[in-house]
């Protein structure tokens, strides 16, 4: 299939999944908030969730959700503990 | 439009323990087997799993060869993601109408490289990890995952393109859609499992608000070395637990939920996961809190007493309630029996429910079979013939037919097989559906 094609496709079932496709963009939209809020607060340093919780004013079971899926995604990575919780740190890599 | 059709001896419905060993059992007879399972991946409740009881072996490492042979057995032809939608009988035996749901990927060229899933930008709660973990959009089951092929959850896409642009094989294909196709056997072998008591079932444990109120099969995932964490945290803060408490039967032997029968596994694999935290958090209390201990398998005794004389603590009292204090803290209200049954309020980091196994499908709409009063198969002559249902040609196999274990799951597969293959033989033994290089079993018609 050219690209040519692929786009219309896409854009054709774009129409067809109506609804699904806006209701996955507003939780696009939500979580890519929600990630930068926690690269900026691990940004100066490694954190703990609950520290990531305050920074940032979320849910520390929604933090603990997020920093979890960019751990498996390798944009977080996991570092020793500190006291009951282990710290995490923004991928070397990707902080760069 | 093409229709497929297939002719095999024996229909499975269920790809977990006990519909892959049935499959198996049969497939090494000769007998020829469709497998067909709902979910993009074989393996069932038992992938998920940490370590069994009473050998503690590693789950996937007995698993995932199992789920393998399926795969690659040369009398099994393997459908996942795919649902049985009705059947029809004749001289002849049952017609199935089968419904291949679209993966949206090419199952042919995908090499389950998981590029797809790196590119794809949208988390969703993953329900292999019991939703603590995410997988993305475009993703691949799981790592051990038969077959091991990505899939779209078009639920949550938004048709952005990026994995097709970051698929090497080029296996996206977003105009796939639902292909209906037929089985026809002469034997159906029920596998379809079950489900975990719902966490909001019980008000009094917190109906599921509780972070830390966790179910067993969420421990289960935390012990796991493939699991959402890579550790045993708390999902409310990340914290590693000192004080881990389990609730016994909170799900079975409860009128007020409508299950009266015990579960069969639950002391069990509370005792098995309380061993496994001793290991992974060596200074971690851990209680058990009990109606009755009810260990009666082979070797389940011998590790009670070894859970016993490794420390856990074990409390016989029902618990009445479960609340949590301002740190998320569970605290338990229970009644200590063994203490002149005074009620006392005990904070734990952690509380793991002990759920119940329930019924998970009604086989009466499309296969005929009647399910007993407690939900499960029914087998109208179950001391004689457990797996054998009330509708000639259809056997029941695993935990389909009732509570049990991984070990009686295997030994009614092997059963629910040799009853089928006696059923083929008796019925019409000459007239093996024969797999050639041909594809002899395969008939397309055209409609």
């Amino acid at each position: 299939m050219s690209e040519k094609e692929w786009a219309e496709t896409l854009k054709r079932l774009r129409e067809e999944h109506k609804e699904t496709v806006a209701r996955s963009q507003a939780l696009l939209k939500e979580q890519q908030a929600k990630r930068k809020a926690i690269r900026k607060a691990l940004e100066e340093g490694p954190r703990t969730v609950p520290e990531v919780a305050d920074l940032t004013g979320f849910a520390s079971h929604d933090v603990m959700w997020y920093v979890m899926a960019m751990k498996k995604f390798g944009l977080i990575e996991e570092l020793e503990m500190d006291g009951e919780y282990y710290r995490y740190q923004l991928t070397q890599e990707k902080a760069k | 439009m093409v229709q497929e059709k297939i002719r095999v001896d024996t229909l499975v419905v269920g790809g977990g323990i006990a519909g892959m060993q049935s499959a198996l059992d049969l497939a090494d007879q000769g007998y020829q087997v469709a497998l067909v399972e709902r979910d993009p991946s074989i393996g069932g409740k038992m992938i998920q799993l940490s370590k069994v009881f009473p050998t503690l072996d590693c789950c996937s490492c007995i698993t995932t060869p199992k789920m393998s042979a399926v795969a690659h057995h040369e009398n099994i032809q393997l459908f996942t993601y795919c649902e049985i939608q009705a059947i029809e009988e004749n001289d002849q035996g049952f017609v199935s109408n089968a419904l291949q749901k679209p993966r949206y990927v090419d199952v042919d060229t995908c090499t389950g490289c998981r590029q797809c899933e790196y590119a794809c930008p949208i988390d969703v709660p993953h329900p292999f990890d019991r939703y603590l973990g995410a997988h993305r959009a475009a993703y691949v089951p799981f790592s051990t995952a038969v077959p091991q092929k990505a899939l779209i959850d078009m639920e949550n896409c938004i048709l952005c393109g990026k994995c097709q642009r970051g698929c090497p094989a080029n296996s996206i294909d977003f105009t796939q859609k639902e292909q209906p196709f037929e089985i026809e056997s002469r034997a159906i072998i029920l596998a379809t499992g079950f489900e975990i008591t719902p966490p909001d079932a019980k008000k009094e444990y917190g109906a599921g608000q509780f972070h830390n109120v966790v179910d067993a099969l969420v421990m289960e995932r935390l012990l796991a070395p493939t699991g959402p964490y890579g550790h045993v945290l708390r999902p409310s803060d990340g914290k590693e637990p000192d004080s881990i408490a389990y609730v016994q039967c909170a799900g079975s032997r409860d009128k007020t939920l409508g299950v009266e029968y015990c579960s069969r596994v639950c002391c069990m694999y509370a005792i098995k996961q309380a061993m496994l935290i001793s290991g992974a958090l060596p200074l971690a209390d851990i209680t058990i809190y009990y109606m009755d201990i009810r260990t009666f398998g082979k070797g389940y005794d011998q590790f009670y007493q070894t859970a016993q004389a490794m420390g856990i603590e074990f409390v016989k009292g029902k618990v009445a309630r479960i609340n949590e204090d301002e740190n998320q803290n569970p605290v338990v209200r229970v009644e200590m029996i063994d203490e002149g049954s005074k009620v006392v309020e005990r904070m734990h980091d952690m509380v793991v429910l002990s759920v119940g196994m329930l019924p998970c499908y009604d086989p009466q709409p499309i296969f005929g079979v009647r399910s007993a009063e407690d939900g499960f198969v029914l087998t109208p002559s179950i001391n004689m013939a457990p797996c054998v249902t009330e509708h000639p040609g259809i056997f029941v196999s695993g935990t389909a037919a009732g509570p049990m274990d991984i070990v009686d799951s295997i030994v009614l597969a092997g059963a629910a097989s040799a009853e089928a293959a006696a059923y083929l033989e008796a019925n019409d033994g000459n007239r093996r559906s024969v797999k050639s290089t041909t594809n002899a079993a395969r008939v397309t018609a055209h409609a």
